[in-house]
């Protein structure tokens, strides 16, 4: 026990007085999210500011979020797998983990979020095909897609985790952990495959197909939401080793691999961009009207301008941040396009929900607010955390920068 | 057994409701609603029929005094999609778990036991109308004692909606049947919020009945008669063939329900955000 506690004391000392306060911090929103998850799944969620006319909050947000910038994971993964794109090598370890993190948290946020936890697995049980061989709802086809590739990032991980040293010295596990990686472009592709759906599906279908509802009703939301992701999630994939270069005051990842990677991100950046723009113009000429609504009116209200004009300026900084090679290779600038890239997505999502549930439905109703309760920020914000201290442990004794890796042997 | 040929249907004279609340007590009371201590936190509210006051005192040609209120007692409005022979209502196939249904009666069941509490229905829902149990139902004093059998509690979590008392059809039918009856189409009901109603402003029948005040063709052509933010029924008779062309580029909620009055502003109010 005294080793145990000599190890520990000697582990907290090998950290700077900056990562110490950065973990006291980090553990004080561990142990909200604990508390206030308790109180939510024991009392309900009466203490959410979630009502029945703003039926979903921020923890949708955050879950549309991590999906679609965890999508980076499958969209690295395609690249290095099925393009053989083998600079990108040196950051898949850091991408896969953070995709298994983003749909990890994703399932825990859903498991506060719906009302009956214990009935979860009613999604598996009684799911909604309805009478053809495609999902009726697009929540069910949510959870069987978003199950399958967490059980392919699961897979993907865990040759990662059995690369740790002292697990490597063991022939069986050495030998099992190289084959399996050798096999990975089966489950990237299985990954590329699944990933498409629910992206699709969770991102931009499930508010697509809500014909009764003038500000979600669009056709081509399920593949806006797609390239949504691929634009993002990249940018999440390099920004996460970025801010762990700058915590371990080395740099973890070659620039070769970051270049590549926002080269493509830049591109797509741009397409995203252009099919907004189309989205937007269709939504005011075309999908509007057919609810007899006006564009204009329904962008009124606390979300309404701002949100749309701030996702649509930071889609334009990471445009211009991750196409010009200049500003591409300064690393100032290339971590703003990157912040950029991240906050443009998040804003979507933003947008999608908060304004999408304060648009009134009734012409005698006004624009509906909603503040989320301390609660639903303690486990927003605790959620954050553990997958930021679960990175910090991989990074520690797991190689999950293989350059780094080697060149420490 | 024969098929079963009823559609059920609602019309509500707004001209004749005196918004006395009479109807949302008889459905709170008929569906095991449960009361909670601070009901003034109205967006939490369990409540399947709302009495809303809908009034023209944000129209700035309306000023004093010409401001008109009047009550407007909102339910599921039981959508059938564009095509009532195959009824796609928008909350039903989003349900993950098929928890929500749709009757041949053209009725919007849910059962309670199944929910999940994902809340997608009631996202989907244009009127509002489905509710959460975002508490743990509770029932003070004696008032357990007076819960109606035929309707199960939910529990906290799940969601809950109006069915139209389908609970009262099936008392019905059952003795019916005892009484020798087994022509399911002889089975009529009135719905508790109908009962109640002191001025009979809710009248509750078969759409498809020529000999019911609801027939949906009589009603129709009722000049009166305007339906919740359901403004393509203007189009109908003004531009039939814009009329038929959306009904191609999409699926219209399509409800049971019909608003009757004679208040232009009041119309226009219900009817959208087109002329309102």
């Amino acid at each position: 026990m005294s080793k145990v506690i000599n190890f520990l004391k000697d582990e907290w000392n090998s950290y700077s007085r900056n990562i110490q306060i950065s973990l006291y911090v980090l553990f004080a929103l561990v142990a909200l999210f604990v508390i206030f998850g308790i109180q939510i799944l024991f009392w309900g969620l009466g203490y959410t500011d979630m009502n029945n006319r703003f039926a979903m909050g921020l923890w949708i947000i955050g879950d549309l979020g991590f999906v679609a910038l965890g999508g980076g994971a499958f969209f690295t993964g395609f690249l290095l797998y099925i393009f053989r794109v083998d600079k990108l090598q040196s950051l898949i370890n850091s991408t896969v983990l953070i995709g298994f993190m983003c749909y990890l948290f994703t399932f825990i946020l859903l498991v506060f979020d719906i009302g009956q936890p214990l009935r979860a697995w009613f999604g598996y049980a009684y799911p909604n095909w309805g009478p053809h061989t495609m999902p009726q709802s697009m929540l069910t086809e949510v959870v069987w897609c978003l199950t399958f590739y967490f059980i392919v990032l699961c897979i993907e991980l865990f040759p990662i985790i059995l690369s740790n040293k002292y697990l490597d010295r063991y022939p069986a596990i050495h030998y099992f952990a190289h084959y399996l990686h050798k096999l990975m472009w089966i489950f990237a592709a299985i990954g590329t495959f699944l990933s498409f759906f629910h992206q699709g599906s969770l991102g931009g279908g499930m508010w697509g197909v809500l014909y009764a509802k003038p500000y979600w009703f669009r056709h081509h939301y399920f593949y806006l939401a797609i390239v949504a992701a691929i634009a993002g999630g990249p940018c999440l994939m390099m920004l996460v080793p970025k801010i762990a270069s700058w915590v371990a005051k080395k740099e973890l990842v070659p620039k070769d691999a970051y270049m590549t990677l926002a080269k493509v991100a830049g591109v797509t950046f741009i397409a995203y961009f252009l099919f907004r723009i189309y989205d937007i113009y269709s939504l005011w000429t075309h999908f509007a009207p057919l609810f007899d609504r006006s564009f204009i009116d329904m962008m009124g209200g606390y979300y309404g301008w701002w949100v749309i004009t701030l996702e649509l300026l930071a889609s334009l900084t990471a445009i211009v941040i991750l196409n010009v090679k200049k500003f591409r290779e300064n690393d100032q600038y290339f971590m703003a396009g990157l912040i950029s890239g991240v906050f443009a997505i998040v804003m979507l999502k933003v947008d999608v929900l908060l304004h999408g549930f304060s648009i009134p439905n009734f012409s005698w109703e006004g624009f509906f607010t909603y503040n989320p309760t301390f609660q639903e920020w303690s486990i927003f914000l605790g959620s954050i955390a553990c997958m930021i201290l679960i990175y910090m442990w991989f990074t520690r004794y797991i190689p999950l920068f293989p350059e780094k890796h080697a060149e420490a042997h | 057994m024969a098929k079963m040929t009823r559609r059920w249907g609602m019309v509500i004279d707004l001209d004749k409701c005196t918004g006395c609340g009479a109807c949302n007590i008889a459905c709170s009371q008929e569906n095991n609603l449960p009361i909670f201590k601070d009901d003034s936190d109205v967006p939490k509210r369990v409540t399947f029929l709302d009495l809303v006051e809908v009034t023209n005192d944000k129209d700035p040609k309306a000023q004093y005094p010409d401001v008109k209120v009047a009550y407007l007692p909102k339910m599921c409005q039981q959508c059938s999609g564009n095509d009532p022979n195959h009824p796609q209502p928008p909350c039903v196939s989003v349900c993950p778990v098929v928890a929500t249904d749709v009757g041949e009666d053209g009725v919007v069941s849910q059962i309670w036991s199944r929910c999940i509490g994902c809340r997608y229905c009631q996202v989907a829902c244009p009127y509002e109308a489905r509710v959460f149990h975002w508490w743990k139902p509770r029932y003070e004093g004696t008032f357990k004692k007076s819960l109606n059998p035929d309707v199960s509690v939910a529990s906290r979590g799940t969601m809950v909606k109006c069915t139209f008392c389908s609970h009262i059809w099936k008392r019905e039918r059952d003795r019916a049947i005892a009484n020798g009856v087994t022509d399911i189409n002889a089975v009529t009901y009135t719905p508790a919020c109908a009962s109640a109603c002191p001025t009979n402003a809710i009248i509750f029948g078969d759409l498809n009945d020529p000999s019911s005040p609801v027939y949906e063709a009589a009603v129709q052509k009722n000049p009166r008669a305007v339906r919740l933010v359901h403004s393509i029924d203007e189009l109908r008779t003004k531009d039939p063939s814009e009329y038929e062309k959306r009904l191609k580029i999409k699926d219209y909620p399509n409800p049971k329900v019909y608003y009757l009055t004679s208040q232009q502003w009041l119309r226009d109010k219900i009817s959208g955000f087109k002329n309102s």
